[in-house]
């Protein structure tokens, strides 16, 4: 049984036009995703009081993106007030741009799979701009992880996973209901 | 354990021996080159230095074509641009980086600016932004403890705006690492036990930080064994060739290590005491290395268990946690021989570091870089319970 489903999935990999597909399908993943993290920066810094006090001390319109290279989906946020809003997709004029050197490269952290540090760790990310701003920028994504993902998930993908009280858990709640009509209120 | 992925790069051919610098016009004809910019300090100049890279040029048909003296202990875009113009103007066609961590980034500052045609690097500051070939530089450490003679890192300080700009990518690289022991023959003690420690602590991070992998774990170990074996020798005798020699060596080793391994949370918090309280690199890197290890048994004991048969600790088949603890006193233990011989400082207030200044640091070295590779997370709440401890 093994055997003819890894001769069939050679065959799928084999057909003319396979690489190409495979491509489409991780891009639109990528980007899916990026379409959920952009809003939950903002949507998190509603409900989570560490996460703005952890931009407290940034200069106003600090600009940061997310991509996926060479010419994958990117998304751009700014710090704005005591939060810090989606700009949308694209890049729009970032100061610090982190960009995963491919879809392979990005899949994992972006799907919850893997945490940022390890993509540092593993030079799946670039980056371009100011290093310090960017560790500020680090935390801030493991705070967004940390209210985002499901704890099995958070265990796995930050260093430290937070130890949460019924509070957190509270704006965790918060944080869900939120999420989606944010991404729709960006995507309309 | 095999990491999930990992790269390791060093294109730098080394040449080490007691008249290694003698090699160096040849090396120039393999990379094509005719006319160096020599990039040091006085203290090089003054300690006869160039005059020894002088002699090697004496009979051959390369030459230097400008000696760029004036390299401060902090590098700055100021320097920087002011080398790249005088480089341009004396038509040198290499770089001939003869100093410590600050010569060599100078000289890999102006390569920058020279190569990407700006005299604004702010824009190219992060990880492998930089695009274009950099012209060959030819590498020659006078201490025993940066290592940046095979890394790919260079650290400017911006004047204008009082910013510390990092730059990494794979064409920082020197093209040639030149290691003479008659270049580090001048260092006082205190100075040598400063450098060896932070060879000493780029090897152990990079043996036990996030990147940690099989090859560059070869390198640590490599400088381990030759710092345990050479380093209070080259600071009790700094006439000591085989010792001075094996020190470069080691230094060497544990940058290739670090250049792709990666540091940990002692830099960060040694970046920190240095930005802050001006402390040494070498000396905060020193006192806080037991510090870093000690907070990082929680997460990672094997490997720093294992540190402590590198350092010629017995192995006593106790719990690896126990055995992390001995890799601690045997640091410790080095620390103190160091301070008996040299003055080397144990304790961060015998470093110039003033109590109330620990919470600047804790919140500097949380936004540092090489946090980012620490295997446990560093609050700013733990950073300066470390730093208490260090002090």
């Amino acid at each position: 049984m093994g055997d003819v489903l890894k001769r069939t999935v050679n065959l799928i990999r084999s057909l003319h036009g396979f690489p190409a597909f495979q491509s489409k399908v991780k891009h639109m993943l990528c980007s899916t995703a990026l379409s959920f993290l952009g809003p939950a920066f903002e949507v998190v810094g509603r409900h989570v009081p560490e996460f703005r006090k952890e931009i407290e001390s940034w200069e106003e319109g600090r600009r940061f993106a997310l991509r996926v290279l060479p010419k994958g989906p990117a998304i751009t946020l700014e710090k704005s007030g005591d939060m810090i809003r989606y700009l949308g997709k694209g890049l729009k004029s970032p100061h610090i741009t982190l960009s995963f050197k491919n879809y392979d490269s990005a899949l994992p952290v972006l799907m919850g799979i893997a945490g940022s540090h390890q993509a540092f760790a593993e030079n799946r990310i670039l980056v371009e701009g100011d290093l310090a701003k960017t560790m500020e920028i680090n935390r801030v994504v493991n705070i967004v992880n940390a209210y985002l993902l499901p704890g099995i998930a958070t265990k796995k993908v930050l260093k430290r996973a937070p130890k949460m009280t019924l509070r957190d858990y509270i704006n965790k709640g918060k944080v869900y209901a939120g999420l989606v009509p944010a991404v729709v209120r960006h995507l309309i | 354990m095999i990491p999930h992925y990992y790269q390791h790069f060093c294109p730098v051919k080394i040449l080490s021996g007691h008249n290694a610098v003698s090699n160096i016009p040849f090396e120039m004809d393999i990379l094509g080159c005719r006319r160096a910019m020599v990039v040091t300090d006085k203290g090089v100049v003054d300690a006869g230095l160039i005059n020894l890279v002088r002699e090697a040029f004496a009979d051959s048909d390369k030459e230097i074509g400008y000696v760029f003296d004036e390299v401060l202990p902090d590098s700055s875009n100021r320097l920087v641009n002011k080398l790249a113009k005088l480089f341009e103007k004396e038509k040198c066609d290499c770089f001939l980086a003869v100093g410590g961590g600050s010569a060599l980034d100078t000289a890999k500052g102006a390569n920058i600016v020279i190569s990407e045609g700006t005299d604004d690097i702010l824009l190219l500051q992060g990880n492998e932004i930089i695009k274009k070939e950099l012209l060959p530089m030819i590498a020659v450490p006078t201490t025993s403890g940066t290592g940046s003679e095979v890394t790919k890192v260079a650290v400017i300080y911006n004047e204008e705006k009082n910013i510390k700009m990092a730059f990494a990518s794979d064409r920082l690289y020197p093209r040639v690492a030149v290691l003479d022991s008659r270049m580090t023959m001048t260092v006082p003690p205190k100075l040598t036990a400063a450098t060896g420690m932070d060879a000493l602590t780029h090897a152990m991070e990079a043996y036990t930080c996030m990147q940690k992998n099989p090859i560059d774990d070869v390198f640590a170990r490599a400088a381990i064994e030759l710092i345990r074996k050479y380093l209070v020798r080259a600071v009790e005798n700094g006439k000591d060739e085989e010792a001075r020699l094996g020190m470069a060596n080691a230094s060497l080793l544990a940058g290739i290590a670090f250049s792709n391994s990666m540091v940990g949370m002692v830099h960060a918090l040694a970046h920190a005491c240095g930005g802050v309280c001006h402390v040494p690199h070498g000396i905060a890197n020193a006192i806080l290395l037991p510090h870093g290890l000690e907070f990082n048994i929680q997460s990672i004991p094997r490997p720093i268990a294992e540190l402590s048969g590198m350092l010629g600790g017995s192995i006593e088949f106790m719990e690896e946690k126990e055995q992390a603890m001995v890799t601690v006193s045997l640091v410790k233990n080095l620390l103190g021989r160091l301070n008996r011989i040299s003055g080397l400082p144990v304790r961060l207030r015998d470093a110039g570091v003033a109590e109330d200044k620990l919470p600047a640091i804790a919140s500097a070295a949380i936004n540092d870089g090489a946090l980012a590779f620490n295997p446990v997370e560093v609050s700013y709440d733990e950073a300066l319970e470390v730093l208490k401890k260090a002090y």
